[in-house]
């Protein structure tokens, strides 16, 4: 009766708490696909944190408040946001930084890869060879419409425009404001099947640019009329069916390197390897040509041949790849030479230069000083060292090196940088000593946090994993250990409450039966005359065969309570059992016991306990002795239990002692246990039983016992014993 | 034999195992000097039974089903019924023998007992005497003796029997009296006594502490 309301109550618990779980994952999940989860958005650039962005190419970097990419790279990208973001608007500060190019926003992007249009999403921006406002859905592939406008006038690099990018729905918008303008140039299209939802970016094309100020508001439909009906908005309708043309802005770039290319061909210029032969005495005025490498924190140009530093130039904004001309007086130095005083001319942008792959023993040699190089590395050690730059310091091997990063966005990757990752980095290698203090043969300087890659994780077996995994394994012990007594003690109660049962049981029936089943015996006894001896001779017989037989019973059920063998061990049960059956008398009782005691398992210790009783019942009741000995030895892989009197000893195989003996044998047989019986008349009796015990587990034999239990199990089907029985038969 | 006017000793018999009950109303049945008045299978149906017929001696079993013998014995004594009861039982644990003592058996059997045993049982207790057999009594007496109060409870019975208060003994045993309190409260619950007073007066007469004036 009583478990089952708890039961029920635990089930309700249960389907509760699996309710709330169900309910509580409902709920994050639609929080976490919120369309407006994070909105309004505004940027932190100047408080110098971009933790939120991730990048798609470029050189993205945060540079005095502003976030910068410097790279000309096609489709350079920088995203964050979240990728269910639906009706909402995108507006910042947008800053040109080449001729030739565009740059804008990114609106409902997902998907999205390092390429030029490889991302599903909306783009909106501002391009000078054309100058137009220019608006497009990327698919992994391009379709756009343009406008220009008298408002936007001609699109210049270094100066801001405002842009705006909404998305309401199907419709997308773009607005432009014109530095020095208060009226924006709108373009809108109506998009059927269009992309629904999606994260913010900045994009650049073939052009580097700066971005700031970027603020993203969700948007009502309310909002959208409003920018519809202003004056210079547009009407959709005009829009919907407006030819999309494919644009492909790299051709007449290319013309443009090649003129230029060809009318700078006759100059006399030096190749940078060339620098290391001008003389210490006389600075010398030359010319070279390369690929602007690095812009921040100093200059570096490289050509095929080797790099070169340039302090403190007389130059345009450099954005890296673009390819300069440098006139300048030539200080070799002992790897690379500096060119001072130095006049720097961009002639055309281009992509900027891979690295070259090299080892740390490589550009330890000062071979590639002031070259782009990519070198792997494990990381020792990370610390800020001045200018909040941040330093890493790496070995490859024997070889040790440093690399130093601008902050900014690189802060966030930084504190996340695990020691003894193995990374990839990017940089230039300058062993000048004004940056290797002489503490590393090199040192890198990183343009931007994608110079920097992860290739693999600290290795899995730190001290701390050893010490966790240890912590665990003994919790883990712990708690089995507990489970596994907790299992044991349940099953020991079960098997207690069965014994009660049975108890009650046999009291009920057999006890009561043998009780009533004797006083009829007393009652034929009492009525028949005194002249037929045999027949009360067997009545008496039969009286004490029943009385023996209510003893047992009752000895039984003693046994079967649990509180007779619970409490107190094999020996101290005994004792007070033979205490009890003297009491009174003048039987002196010794109880010993040999060896170390050991648990002895319930089977056995039932039936040594039944034994011990029945024979001390027959030594108080029958031999009358003066001292009565109850002695338990354990052994290696044995219990035995003697009982010994000094009283009179009997005859074997002699009436009802007979009958005792003969129990006495047999539950010895049921626990596999050898019973000896030695009784000389006069002198007493002893009784033997020893039981083998199963061998105990300890911490020195345990594999032994788990290789003879593997043997008797697995391998060996045929223990001994049968081959025994075998040669028996034959 | 003892009745002066020699009368047999009418007894009745409480047992719920009819093979019990048929065994013994046939043994007791050849006696002289006892009648088997009645045999009951319950502590209710007896309790009917002595209210329309007299007996002198109750045999009753300890465990039945429903009422037990114990709280048979409690009944009668509630229902102010002035009988001579043996206990007769297969089972002899100490607490089964002292609390059919406690609740007023005069004399205690096993049913495997010889008949010559029960019918002196019957005699005696008919007589006026307690009739216990000798290792029964044994373990009675032990069970008198022995109790299951800590050492700390012995202790504060002492002081208690010494007409204490519970402040008197916390400040003796240099514990609070509120902890004195509790265990006043436990030896009360153990010696199954009402209250303080009776708590002392129940150990000085079990002998649980002795008193030294």
């Amino acid at each position: 009766m009583r478990p089952m309301p708890s039961r029920r109550r635990r089930l309700l618990v249960g389907l509760m708490l699996g309710l709330l779980l169900v309910l509580a994952f409902i709920g994050l999940r639609a929080y976490l696909r919120s369309p407006s989860r994070g909105l309004p958005y505004g940027d932190s650039f100047a408080k110098g944190s971009a933790d939120e962005w991730k990048a798609f190419g470029g050189t993205w970097e945060l540079v005095n408040g502003v976030m910068r990419n410097d790279s000309d790279e096609r489709g350079a990208k920088l995203l964050t946001g979240s990728p269910f973001w639906h009706n909402y608007s995108i507006e910042a500060d947008v800053y040109l930084l080449g001729i030739s190019g565009d740059a804008g926003l990114v609106i409902r992007s997902s998907d999205e890869e390092e390429g030029v249009n490889s991302y599903s999403g909306y783009y909106a921006g501002i391009r000078t060879h054309d100058n137009t406002l220019v608006l497009g859905r990327a698919e992994h592939g391009w379709m756009e419409v343009n406008k220009q406008s008298p408002t936007l006038g001609s699109v210049r690099p270094f100066q801001w425009y405002h842009l705006k990018l909404l998305a309401f729905d199907c419709q997308i918008v773009a607005s432009v404001t014109a530095p020095s303008q208060t009226t924006p140039t709108s373009l809108g299209i109506t998009d059927q099947d269009c992309i629904r939802s999606g994260r913010v970016g900045l994009r650049s094309y073939s052009s580097g640019g700066i971005w700031r100020n970027v603020v993203v508001h969700s948007l009502t439909n309310e909002n959208m009329v409003e920018v519809l009906r202003s004056p210079a908005g547009h009407r959709p309708s005009e829009l919907i069916n407006t030819a999309v043309q494919p644009m492909e802005l790299a051709e007449p770039r290319l013309a443009l390197r090649h003129e230029t290319e060809t009318a700078g061909a006759n100059a006399s210029v030096r190749s940078i390897e060339s620098l290391h032969l001008a003389s210490f005495a006389q600075p010398e005025i030359v010319t070279i040509r390369g690929v602007v490498v690095l812009t921040t924190p100093m200059l570096f140009v490289q050509d095929s041949t080797g790099g070169v530093y340039i302090p403190q130039p007389t130059a345009p904004l450099l954005k890296v790849g673009d390819e300069v001309e440098v006139k300048g007086e030539v200080h070799p130095s002992d790897f690379s030479p500096t060119m001072q005083h130095a006049s720097v001319q961009i002639l055309w942008e281009r992509a900027p230069v891979p690295p070259v792959a090299v080892t740390a023993s490589q550009a330890s040699t000062g071979k590639y000083d002031a070259t782009f190089i990519e070198v792997h590395g494990r990381l020792v050690a990370k610390e800020h060292g001045p200018d909040n730059t941040l330093i890493l310091d790496l070995d490859e091997g024997p070889q040790s090196f440093r690399a130093i990063m601008n902050p900014g966005r690189g802060d966030y990757l930084f504190r996340r940088l695990k020691l003894n990752s193995s990374l990839r980095l990017r940089g230039i290698c300058v062993v000048d000593p004004a940056f290797t203090n002489n503490l590393t043969s090199f040192v890198l300087l990183l343009r931007s946090n994608e110079d920097l890659e992860v290739l693999a994780g600290p290795p899995w077996w730190s001290a701390e994993h050893v010490i966790v995994i240890v912590v665990a394994a003994l919790l883990l012990a712990l708690v089995f250990n507990f489970v596994y007594h907790r299992i044991a003690h349940w099953r020991l109660q079960g098997v207690l409450e069965e014994r009660q049962r049975l108890a009650h049981e046999m009291h009920d029936t057999l006890a009561q039966s043998f009780a009533g089943i004797g006083f009829q015996l007393q009652a034929i006894r009492n009525r028949i005359p005194g002249d037929n001896p045999v027949v009360l001779q067997q009545l008496d017989l039969a009286s004490n065969l029943v009385r023996h037989s209510h003893e047992e019973a009752r000895r039984s059920i003693a046994t079967l309570r649990p509180e007779s063998l619970e409490s107190e061990d094999l020996l101290s049960a005994l004792e007070h059992c033979a205490r009890r059956m003297v009491e009174g008398g003048s039987v002196q009782v010794v109880a010993e016991t040999e060896g170390d005691q050991r648990s002895v398992p319930l089977r056995i210790t039932d039936a040594l306990y039944r034994i011990g009783q029945e024979a001390i019942a027959n030594a108080v009741r029958h031999a009358n002795p003066t001292v009565l000995t109850i002695r338990l030895q354990y052994g290696e892989n044995m219990a035995c239990l003697q009982i010994e009197d000094d009283g009179a000893g009997f005859v074997q195989g002699n009436g009802l002692s007979g009958f005792g003996i003969r129990g006495m044998r047999r539950r010895a047989q049921s626990i596999s246990a050898k019973f000896q019986i030695e009784s000389t008349p006069v002198k007493g009796t002893r009784i033997q039983i020893c039981a083998p015990l199963p061998p105990r587990v300890t911490l020195t034999n345990w594999p032994k016992l788990f290789w003879r239990y593997t043997r008797e199990h697995w391998i060996d089907v045929r223990p001994s014993k049968h081959a025994d029985s075998r040669s028996y038969r034959r | 034999m003892s009745d002066l006017r020699n009368m047999p000793i009418r007894v009745l018999i409480v047992d719920d195992h009819p093979v019990v009950l048929a065994g013994l109303t046939s043994m007791l049945g050849t006696q002289t000097g006892i009648e088997v008045v009645g045999s009951a299978c319950g502590g209710e149906e007896a309790l009917e039974m002595l209210r329309v017929r007299q007996a002198d001696l109750l045999l009753l079993d300890l465990r039945m089903p429903g009422m037990s013998g114990i709280d048979t014995l409690h009944a009668l004594k509630r229902a102010k019924i002035n009988i001579r009861v043996i206990i007769l039982t297969s089972f002899e644990t100490d607490e089964d023998i002292y609390r059919a003592v406690q609740a007023g058996a005069q004399g205690y059997l096993l049913k495997d007992a010889p008949q010559s045993d029960m019918i002196d049982a019957i005699q005696a207790v008919h007589a006026g005497k307690r009739y216990f057999p000798r290792h029964i009594a044994a373990r009675l007496a032990e069970r008198m003796m022995r109790t299951n109060l800590t050492a700390r409870e012995l202790e504060v019975l002492q002081m208690l029997a010494r007409g204490l208060t519970n402040k008197q003994i916390g400040s003796a045993l240099d514990i609070s009296d509120n902890t004195v309190r509790n265990h006043v409260n436990s030896i009360i619950e153990k010696l199954e006594v009402s209250d303080r007073t009776e708590a002392a007066t129940t150990a000085i007469h079990r002998g649980i502490i002795e008193v030294h004036s």
